[in-house]
């Protein structure tokens, strides 16, 4: 039984019995990650009529999104996982995105905020361009790329695990996926006087 | 019916029955005055129209031991389940106090009060011959184990990830992973830094916790978290994670405030927070000034810093002596050889004319201002400081504002005592003369250990025990961070 858990744009949450999703939800509020989280999960919990006992994994969406949500469901999934003393794996969201085109030359390109684009390209569901950070005028280096919504949701995570699972992929990482480094530069200090 | 707490003028009333009930083996009036009087005991009368039972415990701070003094009910009034009333409203008291066993002695004849206590979980230890006299009646010693609760804390409001586990009143772990080196170049917490040292620091800071204590998950009664103020990014952090540890095993989560934490940690030393109290919370992200009369329900804010925390401006002035960060210990060390009176620098908010409106407030931007101009001016003019003396002078401004206000909100709203806390309580000098100080006062003084004086999840974890030990409900799992939580918010529902 899996928990899935993402915060990369709304809170949401989901469960799946190894291919079937038994339940799902989100609230797309994108600033109330820390209200929402708890409710999510115990949502998700109730509708697929099972306790957190049941759960075996807990799949946790890595971004690249807006950090500061981003955050509140990792240290959630991190923390069940612990509480449970079962497996956590992280997804990354661009990645989860990729599994529903998997046929031609897709960009998942998703908001980074300050006039910024998280991407990762695909090819016929191999990734050929690494998750990064983008502008709008980079884009156009992609032009033979169908580009698609990278908005992604805890069922995209649980599908993802899903098949990861039974690929055998290596998703022991569940640090969020930053790609940029913190907005801040030490300052040489100021004079008072002039 | 109503039933209060017993004061020493209930003491007439008090004597009437004891002599009516007891005859010769009643307590004479000056013992049952210092019961009534005493700091550790907790007298319940009963009254319908007058007084018609009465109950005492008697509770010393940190023992985790209550006694039941005695319980007595008049005649007329006895079989209606008065007895059980009183005995309960005790054994709550005793919880509250974080008594762990409660102890009483009842007499072997009294065969009522022995199944009273039985059903309410007492068994007998011991029997003490001849206890009761003059008729020699042998008393049966009872004893009941109290169930305090097992509580997680999480605390992530700045730049320590604190996880703490209590037992009611005691500390079993205080687990911290602090990311102050990550801030050094910066030269002071980086908001974002703080975040992502949270997350990362999440996991193996729970684990040490529980090795602490040596538990498992399963074995936690209750999950607490600081949801504010703080950092909302970092506080968002723990609260995500508090939650789900909560939602694991089912339990209840307290969402409480991460400054009455601070004040909350001194359960953890000394058994109990002698109130009422002042607290003054001197930190990188706090300076406040608060009344404590009741740790639940009556905190007041008398002040607070109206610009940099205290800790901050040792930040900045370091930097501006050319010191790394954090600035307070480099400050500490600097200042030990030079004259605090060397330099006289301004006590922000201290003149007459802020009294009104800033009696309690701090300001320490103009001090930090004031400090770089004179090292500016001095070398610009090519002239040599002695940093040790604007060091020293500069850590005489700040602990001499700080414990004059302090002393002052003692003096003023009559309080004799005052509590520190916070990570500047490391500040060598500031610990000296607040020692001199309220000795001059004569105010007592309360620090706690270091380790409970910084930001730490036990002090989040003992105010949510505090709670439940009060019977207080838990909060909903729908909270959020409140970076400008307020004071008198000591648990968001």
């Amino acid at each position: 039984m899996i928990l899935a858990i993402d915060t990369s744009a709304g809170t949401s949450a989901a469960v799946f019995d190894g291919a079937n999703r038994l339940s799902f939800i989100n609230f797309d509020d994108r600033f109330g990650h820390a209200e929402n989280i708890g409710l999510a999960i115990q949502a998700v919990l109730k509708e697929a009529r099972i306790v957190p006992a049941d759960l075996t994994l807990v799949a946790i969406g890595r971004g690249p999104a807006p950090y500061t949500g981003l955050r509140v469901g990792i240290a959630a999934g991190i923390a069940m996982a612990t509480a449970l003393n079962i497996q956590a794996c992280g997804v990354i969201t661009l990645n989860a995105v990729a599994r529903k085109h998997p046929v031609g030359k897709i960009l998942v390109v998703a908001d980074a905020k300050r006039k910024e684009l998280f991407i990762a390209g695909f090819q016929d569901g191999e990734q050929v361009i690494s998750p990064s950070v983008s502008n709008l005028q980079d884009l156009e280096n992609h032009l033979g790329f169908q580009q698609v919504s990278g908005e992604c949701d805890a069922s995209l995570i649980g599908e993802y695990a899903v098949f990861a699972v039974d690929q055998k992929l290596d998703l022991t990482d569940t640090s969020a996926l930053y790609l940029r480094s913190p907005d801040v530069t030490p300052s040489a200090g100021k004079r008072v006087t002039g | 019916m109503e039933i209060r707490e017993l004061t020493a003028a209930d003491l007439p009333a008090l004597m009437q029955l004891e002599n009516a009930l007891f005859g010769s083996e009643a307590w004479k009036e000056t013992p049952f005055r210092s019961e009534l009087e005493g700091k550790f005991t907790y007298y319940f009368g009963a009254f319908d129209g007058g007084l018609i039972g009465y109950a005492g415990l008697h509770s010393v701070p940190a023992s985790f031991t209550s006694d039941i003094q005695t319980l007595a009910i008049a005649t007329a009034h006895q079989g209606h389940g008065l007895g059980r009333t009183l005995a309960k409203k005790l054994i709550a008291k005793a919880f509250a106090l974080g008594a762990e066993t409660v102890f009483l002695e009842v007499r072997v004849d009294n065969q009522t009060a022995i199944n009273l206590y039985a059903s309410l979980g007492f068994e007998q230890i011991d029997i003490r011959k001849n206890y009761y006299q003059p008729s020699g009646t042998d008393a049966m010693v009872m004893k009941l184990v109290l169930d305090q609760p097992i509580v997680l804390g999480v605390e992530s409001s700045c730049d320590e990830t604190g996880i703490g586990i209590v037992k009611g009143n005691r500390l079993l772990a205080n687990a911290l992973h602090s990311s102050m080196d990550e801030h050094a170049k910066f030269g002071g917490v980086v908001p974002e830094v703080a975040a992502r040292a949270h997350l990362e620091a999440l996991q193996p800071t729970i684990a040490q916790a529980l090795k602490e204590a040596n538990l498992t998950m399963s074995q936690i009664d209750a999950i607490a978290v600081a949801n504010g103020p703080g950092l909302a990014g970092a506080l968002m952090v723990g609260i995500g994670a508090a939650k789900a540890l909560a939602i694991a095993h089912n339990l209840p989560i307290y969402a409480v405030n991460h400054l009455v934490g601070h004040v909350g940690a001194d359960v953890l030393e000394n058994g109990t927070v002698s109130l009422p109290t002042i607290a003054l919370l001197v930190s990188g992200g706090h300076t406040s000034l608060l009344l404590v009369r009741d740790l639940l329900d009556d905190v007041e804010l008398l002040g607070e810093t109206i610009d940099d925390a205290a800790g901050e401006a040792f930040d900045k002035v370091a930097r501006v002596l050319g010191l790394p960060y954090p600035g307070g210990p480099q400050i500490d060390r600097l200042a030990e050889t030079g004259n605090p009176k060397a330099i006289r620098f301004p006590r922000g908010l201290s003149l007459p004319k802020d009294m009104e409106a800033h009696r309690f407030d701090f300001s320490f931007s103009g001090l930090k201002t004031a400090v770089a101009r004179h090292v500016e001016k001095a070398s610009d003019g090519g002239l040599e400081i002695s940093k040790p003396d604007v060091a020293a002078s500069f850590r005489e401004a700040v602990v001499d504002v700080l414990l004059t206000k302090a002393i002052n909100a003692c003096e003023l709203h009559g309080v004799k005592r005052l509590l520190l806390g916070g990570g500047v309580v490391a500040n060598a000098r500031l610990r000296q003369v607040a020692k001199i100080r309220c000795g001059e006062a004569d105010i007592q003084l309360r620090i706690p250990r270091f380790s409970l004086c910084t930001d730490n999840g036990a002090m989040i974890a003992s105010i949510g025990a505090q709670s439940i030990m009060a019977g207080r409900p838990a909060s909903g799992i729908g909270f959020g961070a409140e970076s400008t939580l307020e004071v008198t918010k000591v648990q968001t529902l």
